[in-house]
């Protein structure tokens, strides 16, 4: 799973908000430049966005190993050619392996930009991530993003291992022998009985402690070196629009 | 840089119970990601991600139950494990699952507006089952629209190879969530809401 590391490496350095822009420009640039060459670009950009962050191609790939089987399946898929005559209602399955190659491209988009967000997780406390967004973000909409963000992460923890011991507790008493809907609700009723029950008791301590609007951050300062990845994130929206 | 300097402006009694509640249903979606069942058809499980829309929309309604689904985006983009099989970041959002992601929200608010209107919340258990299974039905065809489409899109192939790389074998698994939707409404669980 990739989470966040601590370190002194160039993109740990930088502020959330270059790193959400470079990451955006990136994803455009990727888009726009669905390409061969294009694309043999952008493996050097991202390949210089994980040295940034020295972070191991193998271990950002691992990351995101489950898109992997759909990533193939597409390209894949698109090989197999049905056809319908549609007089006799008679069809006919061909090869076509030049139909796989504008896919493959795209395929291959996608992974780059998972491999460039798996450096942003990487390199950026969760702290700052809802700061930048609560920044980005303008008024009383940021900070309830903010807010909502920073409760997930506090409570997603609990309310999976919530749900793993309900699920423990029905397996034991055979519960894995039931219909498939008849398990779902089970799991759900019970999840939702939790997350209710939690969520009264988290808005009653909120209360209790006079939850603001305004509440303190830790600071975001643009720094010099965010010059560099400012300059990075403009040349790749500047290619975006340059178009191919 | 920036700082706070102004006094401190408290949050409204219901917006805090709301807000609490929001961000419990987005956890729990994400929670639900995790929780998955062998399909028979596919070598990718099934999991109850789509049942937290379903339940978001249902117990929320429609407007912070689309407030709860982006929630769940905002956590997931800022690298909360919660996206399908746990990935997480920005990647996802404009990957090939964008149209399935960005559909969540706006599937919540529908599925809420269907069953509650717009007119305040009525208690999930006094709503009709027709109601409850139309506006998850509703739900599902735009998750599933959105997110054929998404997968096209990005992925560069036909909406029928999109679909079937990307749906097909998931779409029947939603009639038993939406069974299972409807049983934990009628069950005691809805009346801890």
């Amino acid at each position: 799973m990739l989470t966040y590391r601590s370190g002194d490496s160039l993109a740990h350095r930088l502020d959330p908000r270059t790193k959400l822009l470079a990451q955006a420009a990136f994803a455009a640039a990727a888009f726009a430049h669905t390409t061969p060459s294009g694309l043999a670009w952008l493996t050097v950009v991202a390949l210089a966005f994980l040295a940034a962050g020295r972070l191991s191609p193998v271990r950002a790939i691992r990351g995101y190993l489950p898109a992997l089987p759909f990533l193939v399946a597409a390209p894949l898929l698109s090989v197999v050619e049905v056809d319908v005559s549609p007089g006799s209602g008679a069809w006919a399955v061909g090869i076509d392996p030049a139909a796989a190659f504008e896919p493959l491209l795209a395929s291959y988009r996608v992974l780059l930009i998972l491999l460039v967000s798996a450096v942003y997780l990487h390199a950026t406390p969760v702290r700052d991530t809802r700061a930048a967004i609560q920044r980005l973000v303008p008024g009383r909409v940021g900070r309830l993003l903010g807010v909502g963000v920073a409760l997930v992460f506090r409570f997603l923890p609990l309310l999976r291992s919530d749900l793993g011991r309900i699920r423990e507790a029905s397996n034991a008493r055979l519960g894995s022998e039931r219909p498939l809907r008849a398990r779902m609700q089970l799991v759900a009723s019970a999840g939702i009985r939790r997350a209710f029950g939690r969520a009264d008791r988290l808005a009653l301590a909120l209360r209790a402690r006079c939850f603001a609007w305004n509440p303190t951050l830790p600071e975001l300062r643009f720094e010099r070196i965010d010059a560099v990845g400012l300059l990075v994130a403009l040349a790749l929206a500047g290619a975006t629009l340059l178009g191919p | 840089m920036s700082t706070e300097t102004e006094s401190v402006e408290l949050v409204g009694e219901d917006v805090v119970g709301n807000v609490a509640r929001a961000a419990l249903f987005a956890a729990l979606t994400g929670a639900f990601a995790y929780v998955s069942f062998p399909n028979p058809i596919s070598p990718v499980p099934v999991s109850l991600q789509v049942l937290g829309v379903f339940l978001a929309g249902i117990f929320l309604g429609p407007v912070w139950g689309g407030v709860s689904l982006a929630f769940y985006l905002a956590a997931g983009a800022a690298g909360a494990p919660i996206f399908s099989a746990g990935s997480a970041g920005f990647g996802p959002l404009v990957g090939y699952t964008a149209g399935y992601l960005w559909s969540y929200p706006i599937a919540a608010a529908l599925i809420g507006a269907t069953v509650h209107g717009f007119d305040g919340l009525d208690d999930p258990e006094t709503v009709g089952t027709v109601r409850l299974v139309g506006g998850m039905l509703a739900g599902t065809v735009v998750i599933y629209a959105l997110g054929t489409v998404g997968f096209a899109l990005v992925q560069n192939v036909g909406l029928v190879e999109a679909f079937a790389v990307s749906a097909l074998a998931f779409v029947p698994f939603e009639a038993v969530k939406i069974a299972a939707a409807v049983g934990v409404v009628r069950s005691d669980a809805a009346a801890a809401a």
